[in-house]
């Protein structure tokens, strides 16, 4: 017992340290909440602890409940319900299975918090953003060399004194320190402004873990609006084109003549807008951008469809006041996300299922793909022209677009661009809005943006 | 059960399995290779103790993760496999109805007739596998593999629920009957459904991911005795091929095992397109798969394209 008591403290130094390591780099990334959490005194008096004191008294279980507490918080507000029952397995597990190294703790972590394959992306996201934020905040190269280096979180709005200490003791110090300011004494309200400078031109497939709800923040003051149809109701105007013969009527009563003669006309409602995205492999971190930019623009009026092999409907699942849960349950729904691609078979899928029974009538339809085409071309361009018939206007995003020297070569996009209005890159914040600028575009014709 | 209350593992498990490095080493010494994250499931699963929910796709071996567990604490494993419409009686027990008739005309013809309390006695009882577990006489628990959950339907679940939260069953005849040692819980689901929440929080989870290709090839060496390392390699690396395709029925481990052990017998030390095209069938299993395969060329998949 004695040794095995001895082999559990060493080990648990190692967990306090870790704990107490992520406590003082959470000042780099953590929101003002930051009083509630443990002090780094508190924690670090765990680590150095001297090896003589059991490691599973008082000291020792407060660690634990305290990471399980705030783990959970965080992970809630990424959308995984931690319940405290699960928190409380998280706390035990890790007397059972100390967190020696990053592994360890990240296995104890996604067994006992996570209760669902389509949690563990946000899962994954939370648990890097914690832990690992010392090490490399964007976890993998960045689109732009040059672009200024900030740090992921929107405003911190935590001291000033607590970012630096966070940045100065691992290697992201360097990055954190040549944000434009200069350091942590830059008012927060910049910070955000600067946010869309430093977002608008980031490429949405080198965004770093917890950009995309940034960019989504940002994009919650762009707003979708559809080309209006007229609706086969009308309603009474003075610049009507019909008669309204009953309340000509009922206004002649008052006056025993038919003086003045009321008019209806059609009323106008917005165009429906589809959204067809395309998850498969290559394409999977735009469709994510852009499932979470048309939440925050079009909130649940958009028909979102996903396709890789197979059609999915989203509208459903995209639902919800959550932006992450309702992500998940997409995630969830699409049961090939992330897989090959068969264009011409969804969009055969749509126009048979759903475009010809009204969906896509006089609809501004967006296909969000890179047109690569697993089948064969012409059916993609038979499926196109199908759908441009029943639509009012086809747009199709191709994030390829936007590389130096791109021509739509592909056999796919080949044979289904005669059958656009409009082609766009959208591969970033700047290029989507020129992208809800084409939805809101009543001309049907190819028009081209200008290039990136 | 409260959390605060639950006890922990009992002891005879504690001292087989002191950490996760010993489960390993006993999953290891089973011949199943797990990887640290299953590994932490288990470990957490037994320890804690409480109930492990397995999802992965089909064939990345979720019930051959129980079926090791249960060799490495060296007790039974009790599988219950689920299907559309399993009920009770089909999970828990029945009573031996011509058993007790027999016993009563026996009775009679001896003159000494059955008194009312002697017409259900256990040894009347048909046990299904989840009495069987519950009735494991120890000295440690039994494995109990509830199988394809999601094929059951939410009735049984919620009995199910009840069931694992309370290790203990009533019997009306009989009374109830508490598990001496409350088996380790292990579920697996292929997600055809979406599983009650109340459930989901009882559970542990872990998806289980394809083996990476180190610990695939270590797989397929251990499960197919004299492979050659350049063959288990080649294969992993046309399996992560396949596994990309976007095939219906992407190569689980039971067909990559089944692949080499065809390539074995057929004396391949390396995996070429030849022999690829000759064995194609005993690792995809649907025509149209078979027919993408071959439509991107067996070069494609021995990597020979790539040089």
């Amino acid at each position: 017992v004695g040794e095995a008591g001895r082999g559990g403290d060493t080990r648990h130094a190692g967990a306090s340290a870790y704990v107490a390591g992520d406590d003082v780099r959470g000042g780099a990334t953590r929101p003002a909440g930051a009083s509630a959490y443990v002090t780094d005194d508190d924690v670090r008096g765990g680590a150095t602890r001297p090896a003589g004191t059991s490691p599973y008294v008082a000291g020792g279980a407060v660690d634990a409940v305290v990471l399980a507490q705030r783990l959970g918080e965080r992970l809630r507000a990424a959308g995984v319900p931690v319940t405290t029952e699960r928190a409380a397995r998280f706390a035990r597990g890790l007397e059972l299975v100390p967190p020696t190294d990053r592994a360890r703790l990240y296995w104890t972590a996604r067994v006992t918090l996570a209760g669902d394959r389509a949690q563990l992306d946000a899962f994954d996201r939370v648990f890097a953003a914690v832990f690992d934020a010392v090490r490399d905040p964007a976890g993998a190269p960045r689109g732009d060399p040059n672009a200024p280096r900030v740090p992921a979180r929107p405003a911190p709005p935590g001291p000033a004194a607590d970012r630096q200490g966070g940045g100065g003791d691992g290697p992201s110090g360097a990055a954190g320190a040549d944000t434009p300011a200069g350091g942590g004494d830059r008012p927060v309200v910049l910070a955000a402004a600067s946010a869309r400078e430093r977002l608008g031109e980031q490429r949405f497939d080198r965004l770093a873990p917890g950009e995309l709800e940034e960019i989504a923040l940002l994009a919650a003051g762009l707003r979708v609006a559809t080309p209006r149809r007229a609706s086969r109701r009308r309603r009474r105007s003075h610049r009507g084109d019909r008669l309204d013969l009953r309340a000509t009527t009922r206004a002649a009563l008052r006056t025993g003549e038919p003086f003045d003669l009321m008019r209806r006309r059609r009323r106008e409602r917005p165009r429906r807008l589809v959204v067809l995205c395309d998850v498969s492999g290559s394409m999977a971190p735009y469709a994510r951008a852009y499932l979470v930019l048309l939440r925050a623009a079009a909130g649940a009026r958009a028909e979102v469809f996903a396709f890789a092999t197979r059609l999915t409907r989203l509208t459903r699942a995209l639902a919800g006041p959550d932006p992450d849960a309702a992500l998940a349950r997409a995630a969830a729904a699409a049961p090939d996300w992330a897989g090959g691609t068969r264009i011409a078979d969804a969009l055969a899928a749509f126009n048979d299922r759903h475009g010809r029974r009204g969906l896509a009538r006089g609809a501004v339809v967006v296909i969000l793909s890179d047109g690569w085409e697993r089948g064969d071309p012409e059916r993609l361009g038979e499926e196109m022209a199908r759908l441009r018939r029943l639509a009012h206007r086809v747009i199709w995003v191709n994030p390829r677009r936007a590389s130096a020297g791109y021509a739509p070569l592909v056999g796919g996009m080949q044979a289904a661009l005669p059958h656009c209005d409009a082609f766009l890159s959208g591969h970033s914040l700047h290029a989507f809005e020129a992208v809800l600028d084409a939805i809101r575009d009543d001309a049907r014709s190819i028009r081209e943006e200008a290039g990136p | 059960v409260s959390g605060a209350a639950r006890p922990g593992a009992e002891a005879p498990v504690r001292e087989l399995i002191p950490d996760d490095a010993a489960l390993a080493a006993r999953l290891g010494a089973e011949d199943y290779l797990a990887d640290p994250g299953l590994v932490t499931a288990l470990f957490l699963g037994l320890r804690l103790p409480q109930p492990l929910l397995l999802e992965g796709e089909p064939g990345v071996g979720k019930t051959e993760a129980a079926k090791a567990l249960a060799r490495a604490l060296d007790t039974p494993l009790i599988r219950l496999q689920c299907y559309d419409g399993i009920d009770a009686a089909e999970a828990l027990y029945e009573w031996n109805h011509p058993r007790q008739l027999l016993r009563i005309r026996l009775a009679e013809s001896r003159g000494h007739p059955l008194a009312e309390n002697e017409l259900f006695t256990p040894g009347d009882l048909i046990r299904r596998p989840l009495l069987a577990a519950l009735e494991h006489p120890g000295p440690r628990p039994a494995v109990l593999l509830i199988d394809e959950l999601d094929r059951a339907d939410d009735e049984f679940e919620a009995f199910l629920l009840e069931l694992l939260a309370e290790a203990a069953i009533t019997i009306p005849e009989l009374g109830t009957i508490r598990a001496a040692h409350p088996p380790a819980v292990v579920l697996t689901s292929n997600r055809t459904r979406d599983l009650h929440d109340a459930l989901k929080r009882r559970c542990l989870y872990h998806w289980i991911d394809y083996p990476d290709a180190e610990r695939e090839i270590e797989i397929l060496r251990r499960r197919v005795p004299g492979t050659a390392h350049a063959l288990a390699l080649d294969v992993t690396r046309a399996l992560r091929r396949l596994r990309e395709a976007g095939l219906q029925k992407p190569p689980g481990i039971a067909e990559a095992i089944d692949w080499v052990a065809a390539l074995e017998l057929l004396g391949m030390e390396r995996l070429t397109t030849a022999g690829a095209d000759r064995t194609l069938g005993s690792v995809l299993k649907y025509r149209e798969d078979v027919e993408l395969a071959r439509a991107r060329g067996a070069e494609w998949l021995t990597g020979a394209a790539r040089g």
